[in-house]
C-alpha cells in the first residue's frame, strides 16, 4: 500500500462514520475530511499510528458561512491534512495543543487572523497583529477590508497596555530584561522578555509580529504570476525557497508539467541559496559568541556564492529565478564551469571551518552543551530543519518528500544527535558541503531541453500543498484557486514560526551570555516595524510606545 | 621641583597630556588597522593618509553629539565617572619614563609601580560606577560583570607585575626599565606570557570582553552614555589599552631603552618606547583575533583555579631564579 493510502485507511478504519471524505490528491498527500468535533480523535489516531507525526501548520479559510480548518501533519512519509469546519457565527473549536504542543502558535495565528476561538488553549493571545488592533476584525476573513479598520480609529501611534504580569514574579532577585525589538544580537526586529535571576535565565516570553506585512492577504489581490514576486519578498535570505515553493504549489494546482531542465536549474539555485544562507548564519553565530574574525572570514567566502548567484540569476540576493512553468534564465556551459570551480574552492574552505568549529577551545566552550533540545522535545514541539536534525530527527524534506530534481541526485541527510547549539551549527556546516556536491552533480547531469513553458494565467478551482526544505527548515505553501487568475487563499508557513517555540525550552537555565549564541543557532528570520516595548522593573508593568511618543518624550526633556 | 613653564610644558604637552592623547589616537588607529588586516578587511582608509585621522574624526563627531541623561540615572555620578576614569587612566600613564624620565621630570620614586597599579584599580572602579549609575539593566549587568571579572584578575596581574622587580631589585618603573640589559620578556618568559593573559582580561579584550559583550549587553556599562560622556568612556578605554601596552613595554621590553644612534637620546627613548608599545598592541590584537568570547563563569573558574595559583608559583620561581638572571645579565651581586 502507498504511504498516503496507509494514513487514509488508518483514520477511516478507526473513525468510521465520522469521516466525511478521503482523498489522495498526489504522492505522499492524504486529505481527510472529518465531521466537526472529531478532529481531536483523528489527530490522536494519527499520533498512535505514526509516533513521528509533527504538525506542519493550520490553514484556515473563510468559506462564507463556515470557516474551514485544515490541520496539516507530516507523519513520517505522508503530509496528511485533516479538515473540519466551524460555523462563522460561533467560531469555536477544541484545541489540540494538549495532544501536540507544537500547535500552540498555529492556533494563536488562526485566532488572531480569522477569529477562531480554540477552547482549552493555555494562552490564546495575539500572535502577529498589534495589541491595539480592534476586536471583531479579522483580516483574513473575506468580509474584512482595510477601510473597516481605518473607520474603527485604530492607529499604531497610540500607546497600549500589554496587560498580563509575570506569573509569580515576586522573587526579589528576579529581573526582567527586554531584548529587542532593536538589539545587536537580533538582526531583525523581534522582542524577547527575559526573566533573569542574576545571570541565569528563568523564563522567556517572545513576541512575534513585528515583521508581519499581511502578505497572505495581499496575495489574494494579485494574480498568480504576480504573486511569485510577492512571496519572494517574504524573506530576503531564503527568497529562492519561497518563490520555488509557491511555483510548485501553483504548478500542481494547474497540473503543469515542468521541464526537467528547469527542475535541475531550480535545484542549483536553491542549493546556492542554501549555502549563502548557512554561511551567513554561521558567520553571525561566530559574531554572537564574540569571534569576529570567524565572521569576517565566513562572509568573505560567502561572496563566492553570491557572485555565482548573480552570474546565474542576475541578482546577488533576490534571485527572481523561478516562475510558474519553469525558470527565467538558462545556464550556459561557461558559467557551469565557473560554478564548479568556485564551489571546489569553497569546499576546501569548508574543511578548514569544520576544523575550526570542532577544535577551537573558546568556540566549543561557548556552544557545546548549551541550549540543549532533546529529540523527544523536538518532536513534541514539531520543530523543523537544522534544529530538528541537530536533535537527531530525520526530517529533511529533500530526502523524504523529494521535489524538483532531488529524487535523482544522491546526497546525505546530515543528522547530529547532541541537540545543542554546536550540533545545530555543525548540521549547517555539513549541509553546505552536501549542497556543493548536489550542485556539482546537477551541473554535470543537466538534462537538455527547454527551461520554461508558457502557462495560462487562469488556474482551476482546486488546491495544492507544496513543501520544500528551505535553509531554515520545512517551508509550506498551501494554495487554493477559484477558477480565475487570482488565488482564493495562499497560506505560507515559514520555518521560523515552527522553530521559535523551541527557544523557550532551550534557553531555560542558560546564562545571559548564552542568549545570543542559542538564538543564533536557531537562525530566526523576522523583518521591520516601528513599535517599542517597555518594562518597569519595579512593578512589572508593561506597555508599548509608538515612535512618535518616544520622540515627544525626548523633546520634552523631562528630568 | 619648580613649577615654571617647563613643568607645565611637560605636563600639558610633552610627554604629558597632549602626547598621551596623540599616542592614544594613533594606537586606536593602529589597533583597528592591524585587526582589520588580520580579518581580511580594509580598516580605516579615507580620513587622512591610510585613515590615520579616523579616530580623531570619530571623537570630534562624538563630542558634537546630543548628550542624553536617562531620567532615573544617578546624575552626579553619571556625569563625573566618565571624566574621572579618563583622567585616572591618563594620570597613570604620566608615571612612565617616556623620554628616560617621567612627566614630572624625575626618575620616579621607589614604589611608583604600585601607585600606578592602584590608580588603575580605582579607574576600573569608576567604570563600574558609570554603568551602575545609569540604572539600565544592560549597563547594570555590564557593571556587575566588570567588577566580578576585575576583582578576580587584578590579583594575578598584581603578582605578575611585581615579579620583574625581584630581578630589578626595585619597585620603581624607571629602575625596572633601566635594569633590563636583557629584556625581561626573554629572561623570564613565563611571567611575560602569563602577564599578557592577565592583561588581556584587565583590558577587557577578547576572549575576556565580557563586561561590554555587544551581542549580549548592547554596550555593557556604556549603554546609556551618549555624546561627550560616551566620548570620554571610549577615550578612557583607549587610554587603558595604551596603559596596558606601556606597562608591558616598561616591565618586560626595557621601556625607553634601545640603541641611541645620534642626536638627543630623549627622542630616541621616546621612539623606542612607542615602537615597543606598538609591538605589544600587535600581540594583544593577535590574541583578540583568534578567540571567541568566553562566559563569565568560564573566566572566573579559569582565574581562581588556574591563574592565581600559577601566578604565585611563577612568582616564587622568579624569586629563586633571580641570582641566575643577574648572572646571565652580568650584574654583580
Amino acid at each position: 500500500m502507498k504511504p498516503e493510502e496507509e494514513v487514509a485507511s488508518l483514520i477511516q478504519g478507526k473513525l468510521q462514520s465520522s469521516v466525511i471524505g478521503v482523498k489522495t490528491p498526489g504522492p505522499r498527500r492524504a486529505d481527510i475530511m472529518v465531521k466537526s468535533g472529531f478532529h481531536r480523535d483523528a489527530v490522536s489516531v494519527l499520533l498512535e499510528g505514526f509516533p513521528q507525526t509533527m504538525i506542519s501548520t493550520i490553514t484556515a479559510l473563510d468559506l462564507g458561512d463556515e470557516i474551514e480548518l485544515d490541520y496539516h501533519f507530516w507523519c513520517g512519509r505522508t503530509e496528511a491534512t485533516i479538515r473540519t469546519e466551524v460555523s462563522k457565527s460561533r467560531p469555536e473549536i477544541e484545541t489540540i495543543t494538549d495532544i501536540i504542543p507544537g500547535a500552540s502558535l498555529y492556533e494563536r495565528e488562526v485566532f488572531d487572523l480569522l477569529g477562531v476561538i480554540f477552547l482549552g488553549h493555555p494562552d490564546l493571545s495575539r500572535l502577529v497583529l498589534p495589541e491595539g488592533w480592534p476586536r471583531e476584525q479579522y483580516p483574513l476573513r473575506k468580509d474584512w477590508s482595510p477601510e473597516l479598520t481605518e473607520r474603527s480609529g485604530f492607529s499604531e501611534n497610540k500607546p497600549v497596555k500589554v496587560g498580563t504580569v509575570w506569573a509569580g514574579g515576586g522573587g526579589g532577585s528576579l529581573v526582567s530584561v527586554v531584548l529587542g525589538p532593536q538589539h545587536p544580537a537580533l538582526h531583525e526586529p523581534e522582542r524577547f522578555l527575559f526573566k533573569l535571576d542574576g545571570e541565569t535565565v528563568v523564563d522567556v516570553e517572545p513576541r512575534l509580529g513585528y515583521a508581519h506585512r499581511g502578505i497572505e492577504k495581499a496575495a489574494e489581490q494579485l494574480m498568480f504570476f504576480q504573486d511569485v514576486h510577492l512571496v519572494e519578498r517574504v524573506c530576503g535570505i531564503c527568497n529562492v525557497a519561497h518563490s520555488m515553493c509557491f511555483c510548485q504549489a501553483v504548478e500542481s494546482l494547474g497540473e503543469i508539467e515542468v521541464p526537467a531542465r528547469a527542475e535541475y536549474l531550480r535545484t542549483i539555485v536553491h542549493e546556492l541559496n542554501r549555502i549563502h544562507s548557512h554561511l551567513l548564519l554561521l558567520g553571525i553565530a561566530g559574531l554572537e559568541v564574540g569571534f569576529e574574525s570567524l565572521f569576517h572570514y565566513l562572509w568573505r567566502d560567502r561572496e563566492i556564492v553570491l557572485d555565482l548567484t548573480e552570474r546565474l540569476t542576475g541578482n546577488r540576493v533576490m534571485a527572481e529565478f523561478s516562475t510558474i512553468g519553469g525558470v527565467r534564465r538558462d545556464l550556459n556551459p561557461i558559467l557551469a564551469n565557473e560554478i564548479k570551480k568556485g564551489l571546489s574552492v569553497l569546499k576546501g574552505r569548508m574543511r578548514f571551518y569544520k576544523k575550526v568549529f570542532s577544535v577551537d577551545p573558546t568556540f566549543t566552550a561557548r556552544t557545546m552543551g548549551i541550549g540543549v533540545l532533546k529529540e523527544h522535545e523536538a518532536l513534541k514541539l514539531s520543530v523543523v530543519g537544522p534544529i530538528a536534525r541537530g536533535s537527531g530527527l530525520e526530517i529533511d524534506v529533500r530526502k523524504h518528500d523529494p521535489y524538483a530534481a532531488y529524487d535523482e541526485i544522491p546526497f546525505e541527510e546530515v543528522i547530529y544527535k547532541e541537540g545543542d547549539s554546536w550540533a545545530r551549527l555543525m548540521v549547517r556546516l555539513d549541509e553546505v558541503a552536501e549542497s556543493i556536491d548536489v550542485i556539482t552533480h546537477a551541473v554535470d547531469n543537466l538534462p537538455s531541453g527547454p527551461y520554461r513553458i508558457r502557462v495560462s494565467r487562469r488556474m482551476p478551482e482546486s488546491e495544492a500543498l507544496s513543501r520544500i526544505e528551505a535553509p531554515r527548515g520545512e517551508l509550506l505553501h498551501f494554495v487554493r484557486g477559484n477558477g480565475t487568475a487570482y488565488p482564493e487563499r495562499v497560506k505560507i508557513r515559514s520555518p521560523t514560526l515552527a522553530n521559535i517555540i523551541s527557544f523557550r525550552q532551550m534557553i531555560k537555565g542558560c546564562y545571559v551570555a548564552d542568549i545570543p549564541a542559542v538564538l543564533a543557532s536557531l537562525d530566526p528570520c523576522f523583518s521591520c516595524t516601528d513599535r517599542m516595548a517597555f518594562v518597569d522593573v519595579k512593578d512589572d508593568r508593561r506597555w508599548i510606545w509608538s515612535m512618535n511618543e518616544i520622540k515627544a518624550r525626548r523633546e520634552r526633556k523631562e528630568p | 621641583m619648580s613649577l615654571g613653564v617647563p613643568f607645565f610644558f611637560r605636563v600639558l604637552v610633552f610627554p604629558g597630556f597632549l602626547f598621551v592623547l596623540l599616542i592614544t589616537l594613533f594606537c586606536d588607529w593602529f589597533e583597528r588597522k592591524v585587526m582589520a588586516r588580520m580579518q581580511n578587511r580594509m580598516g580605516p582608509s579615507y580620513t587622512g593618509p591610510f585613515g590615520i585621522l579616523q579616530p580623531f574624526a570619530d571623537y570630534v563627531k562624538l563630542f558634537t553629539k546630543e548628550d542624553i541623561v536617562p531620567r532615573h540615572a544617578e546624575r552626579f555620578l553619571f556625569a563625573v565617572s566618565p571624566i574621572l576614569s579618563f583622567s585616572l587612566f591618563v594620570l597613570s600613564v604620566f608615571y612612565f619614563p617616556f623620554d628616560g624620565v617621567n612627566v614630572f621630570s624625575n626618575a620616579g620614586f621607589e614604589g611608583d609601580l604600585l601607585l600606578v597599579l592602584a590608580i588603575v584599580t580605582f579607574a576600573h572602579f569608576t567604570l563600574f560606577l558609570s554603568g551602575w549609575s545609569s540604572s539600565n539593566p544592560y549597563a547594570g549587568f555590564g557593571a556587575i560583570r566588570i567588577l566580578t571579572q576585575f576583582v578576580g584578575y587584578d590579583i594575578p596581574l598584581l603578582i605578575l607585575a611585581v615579579s620583574p622587580s625581584l630581578i630589578a631589585r626595585s619597585l620603581s618603573l624607571a629602575k625596572i626599565a633601566e635594569s633590563q640589559l636583557i629584556p625581561f620578556a626573554l629572561l623570564i618568559p613565563w611571567i611575560f606570557i602569563l602577564f599578557l593573559i592577565a592583561l588581556q582580561a584587565e583590558l577587557e579584550e577578547d576572549p575576556f570582553d565580557i563586561p561590554h559583550a555587544d551581542t549580549e549587553l548592547v554596550a555593557g556599562y556604556g549603554t546609556e552614555f551618549s555624546g561627550r560622556k560616551f566620548a570620554f568612556i571610549r577615550l578612557s578605554k583607549d587610554v587603558q589599552i595604551v596603559f596596558g601596552a606601556v606597562l608591558t613595554a616598561n616591565l618586560f621590553l626595557g621601556g625607553p631603552y634601545g640603541p641611541v644612534l645620534y642626536g638627543s637620546p630623549n627622542i630616541w627613548f621616546t621612539f623606542w618606547f612607542i615602537l615597543k608599545i606598538l609591538f605589544v598592541i600587535v600581540i594583544l590584537q593577535l590574541v583578540k583575533a583568534v578567540c571567541a568570547r568566553l562566559r563569565l563563569d568560564h573566566v572566573l573558574r579559569a582565574n581562581w583555579r588556574f591563574m592565581v595559583p600559577v601566578a604565585l608559583l611563577a612568582f616564587v620561581l622568579t624569586a629563586l631564579y633571580s641570582p641566575w638572571a643577574h648572572f646571565l645579565m652580568g650584574v654583580p651581586r
